[in-house]
């Protein structure tokens, strides 16, 4: 069974990957073209009726294809292909803090302890880990730096209105 | 200058201890080489020819004496007892041992540096005019806006794993003393009608492998827009940039590809999204960062003529080594890092200490580095300038020659780097032991020599006036020469004169493009401004002429 790190916990992932059967309890995870086509009424084979419907974002994946559906998104998943891969930092940003979305925004793939933190920052509260990497360690990550200049959604201590 | 509060402390602290677990842990073969690199790369540290290189940020490169002192304790507790200053004002230790480097940090963190994203695929150290606060032509001071972008930049979530490096420059003067039309952006302070502070932005300039100067994309600016304008350019650029090959990374591609007004336009897109978020700098802020940066309190003073009665050796070191300050008495000082004998850039343990008390006993206490590697002692009262020479020449720091022909930018080159084609520190040698005759080089006056070793251009080659590039032909060291670059006033990229020429054969060549310059040299003419009225041919024909 994967597991996942969920608001600093560990859990069991209830998320089959794209491709993979959904699960017992309907749980099934697209690409974002197999969504979109979903969402258009597309009858999809792996998609059982009454399934939840989670989306997997790559890193050319534009994230304001999915506006009209962060309401009903239970998960989104922004992939990492590899370590270097910036994009999903912004694609993450963007998703929590431009358009607002609430639900679960995982980072998979080539995710590393050492990413851990900055993904945080970007609004990342759901972390599918690579291979070989501890997840208390990485839990402990996240508590690294106690202080950040820049101002984002996770609230830490904004620098630049210093003199307020 | 900027002072740490417990914020930046504490970051700068946290940080070091992040990386001592992470080199633990690549002690102890948790983590593998290749994902330890971007993890060393973002604290500074390669690993080069002969040992690890370490690469410590300062900041738009202002130094106080305390800082300097501790680059040199560093130098000699870690390494072999000297450090290299660099083309981004930056200084590098290319001894120290891996284990060691946490402990190098956290001796830095104890006088408020730090080491972070001067590598790696992120916002380098932020570059500025080494003038600022002093020049006579300046609009306003950068640094205080300068060091908003330090603490925007550092560590920022969004933009550690862009495409490639990304490097800002900014300027306060309408002339150019940072190369800012050759970084990824460049920043001109302007002032509007209205007398309000801005920002000229350019954007996509670059040397390395395609030399391109950068575009306007922005006339003016406004202040407190600095930030949102700037994280509207770096998401388009970490959305947008190439990742699938290295040489087409650089946001210079990207704009090229994408078409200026269609990425201007991209930009002004995100900004207008971004503009009045959280970003958005308020004056009180800003007023806060400036106090940072306030003049120190001046003497009353009148210019003098400081040579009058002196020997001609002090006069010499005065006109050539000596620079404008914007108050009366006071002159500006290049402590040149060009002596004959010495690696550009290079400076001894004893001579940062004793330079560093130099500096308390003359100078403001700071100690300014320059994109050119000298460094510059920023406020000196005129009737001190005599004795500022009389140390300055003791410590061997008083080569009168900063802005002549052995004035030259050399990057570390095969001596030291992994990335080299070829020597560069020896050919500065070469053109040294060549050119020592110093009436000779006030008779050519004005003269940039810029040396790369490899297509990086971390030496600016390509902005030379005389730009040399080193080149890997069949194992043998070339050098591929370049005319008529420059990073200031109208910047330029050189012309290639033709084939390169062999390593034993580039002082010579050198001698030769001299003797067309100054056989066509007109009145008071410099070499630029020759080679710009005459082109390459010429230099080409006297060059090649002889050797087939
Ligand atoms: S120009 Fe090339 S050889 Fe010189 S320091 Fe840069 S990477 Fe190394």
């Amino acid at each position: 069974m994967r597991q996942i790190i969920k608001a600093t916990q560990l859990l069991a992932d209830e998320w089959p990957l794209p491709g993979e059967e959904a699960s017992s309890t309907g749980a099934v995870r697209l690409t974002l073209i197999d969504y979109l086509a979903w969402c258009g009424g597309a009858a999809l084979p792996g998609v059982p009726a009454g399934a939840r419907v989670a989306v997997r974002l790559e890193p050319a994946d534009d994230e304001a294809d999915l506006l009209p559906y962060l309401g009903q998104l239970p998960l989104i998943d922004v992939h990492f292909p590899k370590s270097a891969e910036g994009r999903g930092y912004t694609q993450g940003r963007m998703l929590r803090e431009r358009h607002g979305y609430t639900g679960e925004l995982r980072a998979s793939g080539a995710v590393f302890i050492d990413q851990i933190y900055l993904l945080a920052r970007c609004g990342f509260d759901a972390f599918e880990l690579a291979e070989g990497q501890d997840p208390q360690a990485v839990i402990a990550e996240l508590q690294r730096f106690s202080v950040a200049y820049q101002p984002m959604v996770d609230g830490l201590t904004q620098p630049l209105r210093r003199h307020r | 200058m900027y002072r740490y509060d417990t914020i930046d402390q504490t970051l700068v602290a946290e940080r070091v201890a992040q990386f001592r677990d992470q080199t633990r842990r690549f002690l102890a073969g948790q983590l593998s080489e290749d994902e330890f690199k971007p993890l060393r790369l973002r604290n500074g540290l390669y690993i080069q020819t002969h040992a690890p290189m370490l690469r410590v940020a300062v900041p738009y490169g202002l130094l106080s004496t305390r800082q300097l002192r501790m680059l040199a304790h560093l130098a000699r507790k870690y390494d072999r007892g000297y450090g290299h200053f660099t083309t981004r004002q930056n200084i590098q230790y290319n001894w120290p041992k891996l284990e060691d480097v946490p402990d190098m940090l956290a001796d830095l963190a104890t006088v408020e540096m730090h080491a972070i994203q001067t590598s790696g695929n992120c916002i380098r150290n932020v570059t500025a005019d080494h003038f600022a606060g002093i020049a006579p032509d300046e609009i306003d001071d950068p640094r205080p806006y300068c060091e908003i972008i330090r603490q925007w930049s550092t560590v920022h979530p969004e933009f550690n794993y862009l495409p490639r490096k990304f490097k800002i420059a900014v300027t306060g003067s309408p002339a150019d003393r940072a190369a800012s039309e050759v970084h990824d952006i460049g920043l001109h302070m302007r002032r509007n009608e209205a007398g309000e502070v801005g920002f000229e932005v350019l954007v996509g300039g670059g040397l390395g492998r395609t030399p391109i100067i950068g575009k306007v994309i922005r006339e003016f600016l406004p202040r407190e827009h600095l930030l949102s304008y700037l994280e509207a350019i770096l998401r388009i650029y970490n959305r947008e940039g190439r990742r699938d090959n290295i040489y087409k990374a650089r946001i210079k591609i990207l704009v090229k590809a994408t078409g200026e007004v269609a990425f201007r336009e991209a930009v002004e897109a995100e900004w207008a999204l971004l503009r009045d978020t959280a970003l958005r700098l308020d004056v009180a802020e800003i007023d806060r960062m400036r106090a940072f940066f306030v003049p120190l309190p001046y003497e009353t003073l009148t210019d003098i003529d400081a040579t009058a009665g002196r020997e001609p050796e002090f006069a010499a070191w005065y006109r050539y080594n000596t620079r404008a300050h914007k108050m009366p008495g006071y002159r500006a000082v290049v402590v040149s890092l060009k002596a004959p004998e010495i690696a550009p850039g290079d400076i001894t343990a004893a001579q940062m200490d004793d330079l560093a008390e130099l500096a308390d006993r003359i100078s403001s206490g700071q100690v300014r580095s320059t994109h050119d590697q000298n460094l510059i002692l920023g406020e000196v009262r005129q009737q001190d300038l005599y004795e500022t020479w009389q140390g300055l020449s003791a410590l061997g720091l008083a080569t009168p020659n900063v802005g002549l022909l052995t004035d030259m930018i050399c990057c570390p080159g095969l001596d030291f780097c992994s990335l080299a084609n070829a020597g560069s520190i020896g050919i500065a040698k070469q053109i040294n032991e060549r050119f020592t005759d110093l009436d000779y080089l006030y008779d050519l006056g004005p003269l940039e020599i810029k040396m790369s070793g490899c297509m990086n251009a971390c030496g600016h080659h390509h902005v030379g006036h005389i730009g040399i590039l080193g080149v890997d032909k069949s194992g043998e060291e070339w050098y591929q020469i370049t005319l008529g670059g420059s990073a200031s006033g109208i910047t330029s990229l050189g012309t290639v004169i033709g084939p390169s020429v062999a390593k034993a054969e580039v002082a010579t060549t050198i001698s030769k493009i001299l003797d067309v310059y100054l056989a066509a040299r007109q009145d008071e003419e410099s070499f630029l401004q020759v080679f710009r009225r005459i082109g390459v041919q010429p230099f080409r024909d006297q060059v090649y002429a002889t050797d087939h």
